[in-house]
């Protein structure tokens, strides 16, 4: 595809990819770990470190005629530069020349670490980084053997330096590389991270407000070189060589960034396997080596006390009371041929495809194919038709591509998409940012459109006349994401803006290939998935419409998403509600509840928005009696006698891939191939990469879409929804997503920390809406829907346009609307 | 031709900063006749009359003006005004005295490049003067040599002052590219240079050129690049500012021809050593480079690029610290130490950790608690800086030890003979106190 | 508060330059002059004038020694005792002052606030040691009694401040 170049590096000729940097050649091409301090693979060289010298020449050629300059021995002349070159700011070119090994770049190597350690502590064996260090792996591999520095002479430090409530500051052990400055500036675009003072009196500080607590902050800890950087979390949590790693995906976002989950045998737990951190694994096509702070320190729900732990039976009238599971399964088996067929199952958008299956197999046993998502994310099913091509990398996008987000805060519901399509934009790829209100991922669009709450749909089928300019360069783009949300929109705008947006990618021709096509934030970790598997919004509605006899909720948290499902609830007869903690619709509704186990404690699959499958791995001991979800379904239909129950998730997954196309070939081993990656952040010379782990879990599989099969994919009418009006002096009242909330995961993980993240619940108002109802900023408000109200303060800023108010879902304990609805906001006296 | 005033024109015309005393003899002469020229031909001009840069590397100002892409809609000339060299006060003089001899220089380079802008990065404690030197610029302004259609030609530059804050590092010129940018003075990778795509200030092609360099622009091209290689020597023509500091009755600045040799300068020009004392040594260079011992055969050298580098020298800046019989050269390596220290940016291990580290060893050795090790050390610690920094400050910083000792080696002994290596006090002069430094 | 009151100041300098981040030194500069030094505060309005986080801002004025993060003396001396200074006595000079105006490295500035003593490096006045700036103002051939008066000189101006002369009664 691209040109290549000739380097010879330590005697050995190499065709490179013209254009890359020197050290990731190096170490990609020849093997050859060029150390470096300050440069990261993913961050722009800086040369600080001086770490990576080397020797540089060129092949010397006569001027006329272009031909090699051949010595005496018939060897290619070089003429040496007389000083020795950072390998780090050196972009490879045809007949560069460098050699790595002899005693003028090892002499300097030395010297280079010896002036780190001239200030820096050594505190190794009370290190978190002790194990893992850069500093250390290269002080063993090229230091002095011992220090000349007087340890008087050394610099003393303030050694608990907090940047923000999760980021811990070791200033004696900074290095000064920047790469977290850098990190901040030109990764995250939130400069709250500088250098303070010169010279030797360098130090990284904040004065910002907020301090350092970005949605990414944790991964300065990974590519920190030293143990300058540590998480709240782990800090003096354990050391790194007593940890296993575990691949896993996160739970939490579309995303599905690919994890390592550091465990332990701990005593704290029993004993057994216990999650102490979460660190990113590279999939360079998922989530390179990035982690948000929610993924990195979310994983302390999968532990808490609050589980439901125990299968539970309601007995008459009375509450649940335990049962065994031997008791429950009987109970549920008796509730569902008792239904004769009247059946439905309710997921959630996290549970894996191993769960999906099982419960569909259950259901269709009795005779049933009444399956629903809980969500009001319309129009999926165009995800597997003209979803983004296979193959496609947002780190592969730039100059002439183009991507269009659309009512999403993209941030908030995919954070690792919101920081690679940054790196996008900074590569030069068009970025245009719709909303009715301005988001972060705004700061980063090359066009931002602003439209009425409820029009998305309206502006995405009529782009070319509204906004003819932005369209055309969308379509004209070499290639073309769509990411779609539904901010502000119903079911059926939902629905009507992903076929406006497929319909576009369509008659642009931007379908069926790598990076083009469509995306959507549908929450939770595997919307895909049961799409694919047969779980839709529209089966959801269905059942809301005509709740059956016995429903089988799996996963999802249905009263706390919207109180008024009560209503159609208690229209069912039994409810069986397979569930990790115990909600508001297990305590109040279910008959019969069944504790399933969490992401953590057992094998299984998600499809990440992308299409891609990927495979997770049994990683902590389970709490309490707690059983993966397809296995209390298979039991049940075990003891219905529709035949044994599998033995293993692998089992699961390979009649998945039998009968579904959509997961054709997807066998577990193939979900854990694994190649190397370009840059590759493996291995052990941590000091490249940092601490992101090696991928040994598995890269995952794409699933095809209809357009990647080459099949047709027509257009079809969008039906523009109906918009939602707000009369007489009401409001719009539009939920939006945050990232950080008290849903479950969070509000019952017990984690002060996480706990702190989420902000008191509140609402924003415009400032002439607010002047209207003489609110001010900070008042507590009821914000009242269909009667029922949430009470929460009034920010007034300028972040709702006129005439709607912004207000975060979850938050609050008590539940926002489903989506946006007419509203009043009124002042509480 | 002692008396040849190429720069300090204020020597025959006392009143030369007055915009209309320069104009009456014959200011933005050479301006005009710039403009009347094309581009290309001024470099030319400039190429051909060998003028070096005074900014200490003494790079051939034509052709590194002659770097500059010509098809980049935005160019800029950026002054080098930092001045802060130890011992360096030339340009200085120049601003204070002879300020639109500077504009009329910076103006022409810009011609010559079809720049878009003009920077002057003065260095901060220069506050008065920069203030004064707005004026002037206005004056010239007014005149119609700066700002739109100069001279009647049709092209707009602009001529702006730009504040530095105190920090030496800033007259390196990518440090100084980075703190006109807003940002933290530290030196930037190269390539790209300045003169390049992506290397000059804002991204743009820049030239930057010290004051002294530019101030010999007008005379070069009123009368031109042969008459200017007249004067000096082969490869360094014209005059040079000579900074004569330390112990020297008539300290200042000193304009000569290059070529002129040190004795000259010293005794004939500035007044010799007081008390009739021996020099003992002489820093050529301000405190960055190399310290020479003030034997007949260097004061006999002729001061130029090339005589300089044959001595092991350089002539750098031109900024010539004289030091009598009496200094103790262990101090004198650690006040120049101490300054380097304070200076480095930080932004590469080296220097940042050098001077540092430098610095407490100096510090213990002037206590008297050094040991005879120690001496080998700071010469190792510098030699370990050498060559492998970032920006040359770290070779700076390592030259003052490195040298130091290779030439007065029994200075340093002086102060850790006494010592058992076991913390006991060699007998050695006091203690000097740390400085408390500005800032912070 | 700055950008109202030196709003046309503030205005000129962003004509200088076509990036606003260029204009954060000489805005620090009008800070100072304003607040005598650089509070928080006064680095959070220079971050918002200029549109940049308050630590970028924070990190200019801590990499730059004329930007003072301390509030200091009234007159903020600098001596400076670099070498070439050095050689003419520069160091005595400053012990001279550091005596006379009773301060020393620890305590930099004299009891009643009006005076702060520091060192520099070369300020590019070797020719005319010892020099001093106050408030980046030159003095230039100096002795301790030369110094002296113009202290004493100062002090009165302070002193004429606090105790402006009183109306005479007829
Ligand atoms: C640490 C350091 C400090 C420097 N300081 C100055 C300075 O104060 N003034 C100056 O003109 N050049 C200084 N230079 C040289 C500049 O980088 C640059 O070479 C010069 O401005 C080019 O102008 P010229 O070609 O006219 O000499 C310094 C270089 C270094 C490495
Ligand atoms: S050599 Fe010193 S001044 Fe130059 S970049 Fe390195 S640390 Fe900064
Ligand atoms: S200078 Fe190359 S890795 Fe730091």
């Amino acid at each position: 595809m691209s040109k290549t170049v000739k380097v010879t590096i330590d005697d050995q000729v190499y065709e490179v990819p013209a254009g890359s940097n020197l050290v990731d050649v190096a170490k990609f091409h020849a093997d050859n770990d060029i150390p470096v301090f300050c440069y990261h693979p993913k961050m722009k060289p800086v040369g600080m470190c001086r770490m990576c010298l080397v020797e540089m020449g060129s092949i010397e050629r006569d001027r006329t005629t272009g031909e090699v300059l051949l010595d005496d021995a018939g060897n290619p002349k070089v003429r040496w530069m007389p000083k020795l070159q950072t390998a780090c700011t050196q972009v490879v070119s045809d007949g560069m020349v460098i050699r790595t090994t002899t005693a003028q770049v090892q002499e300097a190597r030395k010297n280079v670490v010896e002036f780190l350690l001239t200030s820096h502590p050594l505190d190794c064996p009370i290190c978190d980084k002790g194990g893992e260090c850069p500093l250390q792996n290269l002080t063993m591999a090229h230091g002095p053997g011992t220090s000349r520095m007087n340890f008087d002479d050394k610099m003393k430090l303030d050694k608990h330096v907090p940047l923000g409530d999760l980021i811990f500051l070791d200033e004696e052990r900074c290095i000064q590389c920047a790469r977290c400055v850098r990190f901040q500036s030109e990764l995250v675009g939130d400069d709250v991270l500088a250098f303070h003072e010169r010279g030797r009196s360098l130090q990284i500080i904040t004065v910002s407000e907020p301090g350092f607590d970005t949605y990414f902050s944790g991964n300065t800890t990974d590519i920190c070189p030293v143990g300058a950087l540590t998480t709240a979390d782990f800090r003096f949590g354990a050391r790194p060589w007593e940890l296993t790693n575990v691949p896993s995906i996160c739970p939490h976002c579309p995303v599905g960034c690919n994890t390592s989950l550091s465990t332990r045998l701990d005593r704290d737990f029993g004993g057994r396997s216990m999650i102490k951190r979460v660190m990113p694994r590279q999939n360079e096509a998922v989530n390179e080596i990035w982690l948000c702070d929610k993924g990195r320190f979310g994983h302390h729900f999968t532990r808490s006390n609050a589980r439901l732990m125990e299968p539970m039976l309601r007995r008459g009238d009375r509450a649940l009371t335990r049962a065994t599971w031997n008791e429950a399964l009987n109970a549920a088996v008796t509730a569902l041929q008792a239904a004769q067929g009247d059946i439905g199952a309710l997921v959630g958008g996290s549970l894996s495809n191993e769960d999906l299956w099982m419960l569909r197999g259950l259901l269709k046993g009795f005779g049933s194919e009444r399956l629903g998502v809980w969500m009001t994310f319309g129009g999926l099913d165009l995800l597997m038709q003209v979803g983004v091509g296979k193959g496609t990398n947002l780190g592969a996008l730039g100059k002439d591509d183009a991507v269009l987000i659309i009512a999403s805060d993209l941030e908030e519901e995919a954070p690792i998409w919101r920081l690679r399509l940054k790196q996008a934009h900074d590569r030069g790829a068009y970025i245009v940012v719709a909303n009715a209100r301005k988001t972060r991922m705004a700061d980063f669009a090359s066009k931002t459109i602003t439209y009425a709450y409820g029009h998305a749909a309206h502006v995405m089928a009529g782009i070319r006349t509204q906004f003819p300019e932005a369209a055309s360069r969308l379509a004209d783009a070499a290639n073309l994401i769509i990411v779609a949300g539904s901010e502000g929109l119903t079911y059926e705008g939902s629905a009507a803006l992903m076929r406006a947006a497929a319909n576009f990618l369509i008659e642009t021709g931007h379908i069926g290939k790598p990076n083009n096509g469509l995306l959507a934030t549908a929450p939770g970790a595997n919307a895909v998935g049961a799409q694919a598997l047969g779980f839709t919004a529209e089966g959801a509605r269905d059942l809301m419409a005509n709740p059956p006899k016995v429903l089988i909720v799996a996963g999802a948290d249905v009263l706390g998403d919207d109180p008024n499902a009560a209503a159609w609830l208690s229209k069912v007869e039994t409810i069986i509600s397979l569930s990790l903690f115990p909600d508001a619709l297990t305590l109040k509704h279910a008959q019969i509840a069944l504790p399933i186990q969490s992401f953590a404690e057992r094998d299984g699959t998600f499809t990440n928005g992308e299409r891609r499958v990927q495979r997770f791995y049994t990683a902590q001991g389970p709490m309490g009696e707690a059983l993966p979800t397809w296995q209390v379904a298979a039991r049940i239909a075990e003891r219905a006698g529709h035949g044994r129950a599998k033995l293993s998730a692998a089992a699961v997954m390979a009649e998945i891939a039998q009968s579904v196309p959509a997961f054709e070939g997807m066998r577990y081993t193939e979900l854990a191939k694994v190649e190397k990656h370009f840059p590759d952040v493996g291995g052990a010379d941590l000091y490249y990469g940092g601490t992101s782990y090696k991928n040994l879990g598995g890269l995952g599989v794409q699933m095809a879409t209809t357009a990647d099969r080459g099949e047709t994919v027509e257009t079809a009418e969008v039906t523009l929804p109906e918009l939602v009006m707000a009369k007489d002096g009401a409001l719009l009242v539009v939920p939006t997503t945050r990232l950080y909330n008290r849903e479950w995961v969070f509000r019952a993980s017990g984690d002060a920390l996480m706990n702190a993240r989420i902000g008191a619940p509140f609402v924003e108002i415009n400032h002439a809406d607010a002047a209207r109802m003489q609110i001010a900023d900070g008042d507590l408000v009821d914000v009242i829907v269909s009667g029922a109200a949430l009470r929460v303060r009034a920010h007034v800023n300028g972040g709702a346009p006129e005439g709607s108010v912004v207000l975060p879902r979850h938050l609050a304990d008590a539940a926002a609307p489903l989506t946006i609805a007419a509203g009043e906001v009124r002042k509480v006296e | 031709m002692t008396n040849l005033n190429i720069i300090y024109r204020e020597k025959d015309i006392p009143d030369i900063r007055e915009y209309n005393v320069y104009i009456a003899n014959g200011g933005y002469d050479a301006l005009k006749k710039a403009i009347s020229m094309k581009p290309a031909d001024v470099i030319d001009e400039v190429k051909k009359s060998n003028l070096r840069g005074r900014g200490g590397a003494g790079f051939p100002t034509g052709v590194k003006w002659s770097f500059i892409p010509q098809h980049e809609p935005r160019k800029y000339v950026v002054v080098n005004a930092d001045e802060s060299e130890t011992g360096t006060f030339k340009d200085r003089q120049i601003i204070e005295n002879n300020p639109h001899q500077l504009i009329e220089g910076a103006m022409i380079a810009a011609w010559a490049i079809q720049a878009t802008a003009v920077y002057i990065y003065i260095r901060g404690e220069y506050w008065d003067m920069a203030h004064a030197l707005e004026r002037r610029i206005e004056e010239a302004r007014k005149g119609g040599f700066v700002g739109e259609n100069v001279g009647g030609s049709g092209w707009n530059c602009d001529m702006f002052v730009h504040l530095g804050a105190g920090a030496y590092i800033c007259g390196e010129e990518s440090a100084l590219l980075e703190s006109l940018e807003g940002k933290l003075g530290q030196p930037r990778v190269r390539p790209p240079f300045p003169a390049q795509k992506g290397g000059g200030l804002y991204g743009e092609p820049t030239v930057v050129n010290n004051v002294e360099t530019l101030a010999n622009v007008p005379w070069i091209i009123l009368n031109g690049a042969d008459e200017y290689k007249k004067i000096g020597t082969e490869q360094s023509s014209g005059t040079k500012v000579f900074c004569v500091s330390g112990h020297i009755v008539k300290p200042g600045n000193y304009e000569l021809p290059f070529g002129v040799t040190m004795r000259e300068l010293l005794y004939d020009h500035a007044g010799g050593i007081p008390g009739g004392k021996q020099i003992k040594a002489i820093l050529p260079s301000g405190g960055s480079g190399p310290i020479i011992p003030a034997t007949d055969e260097f004061l006999d050298t002729k001061l130029s690029y090339e005589d300089m580098a044959k001595i092991g020298t350089i002539l750098g800046s031109a900024s010539i610290i004289v030091m009598d019989e009496t200094v103790d050269i262990t101090w004198v390596a650690s006040k120049i130490t101490k300054f380097f220290k304070h200076e480095s940016c930080g932004k590469c291990t080296p220097c940042r950790e050098g001077t540092y580290w430098l610095d407490k060893v100096i510090d213990r050795i002037m206590a008297g608690e050094g040991k005879p090790s120690d001496v080998d050390l700071i010469a190792n610690i510098a030699k370990n800086m050498q060559g492998v920094t970032l920006c040359a400050l770290g070779d700076f910083a390592a030259n003052p030890i490195i040298h130091t000792i290779k030439h007065f080696p029994d200075d340093f002994k002086q102060h850790v003979s006494g010592s058992n290596g076991n913390g006991a006090k060699a007998a050695a002069p006091a203690r000097r106190a740390a400085p408390v430094l500005a800032g912070g | 508060m700055l950008a109202e009151k030196y709003a046309e100041r503030i205005e000129k300098i962003f004509a200088k330059y076509p990036d606003k981040r260029s204009a954060v030194m000489p805005i620090l500069y009008i800070a100072q002059e304003e607040y005598g030094w650089l509070p928080q505060d006064a680095i959070n309005e220079v971050a918002a004038i200029c549109n940049l986080d308050p630590t970028q801002v924070k990190s200019i004025a801590g990499f730059y020694t004329m930007y003072r993060e301390r509030p200091k003396g009234k007159f903020w001396l600098h001596v400076c005792t670099d070498l070439a200074c050095a050689l003419r006595g520069a160091d005595e000079f400053y012990h001279q002052l550091e005596e006379h105006l009773g301060v020393d490295h620890e305590n930099d500035t004299t009891a009643d606030g009006v005076f702060t003593l520091e060192h520099v490096m070369c300020l590019g006045a070797c020719d005319r040691a010892p020099m001093m700036q106050c408030n980046f103002h030159f003095h230039e051939n100096l002795d301790i009694d030369k110094a002296k008066a113009l202290i004493a000189q100062w002090r009165a101006e302070v002193n004429a401040a606090l105790n402006p002369p009183q109306p005479e009664f007829t």
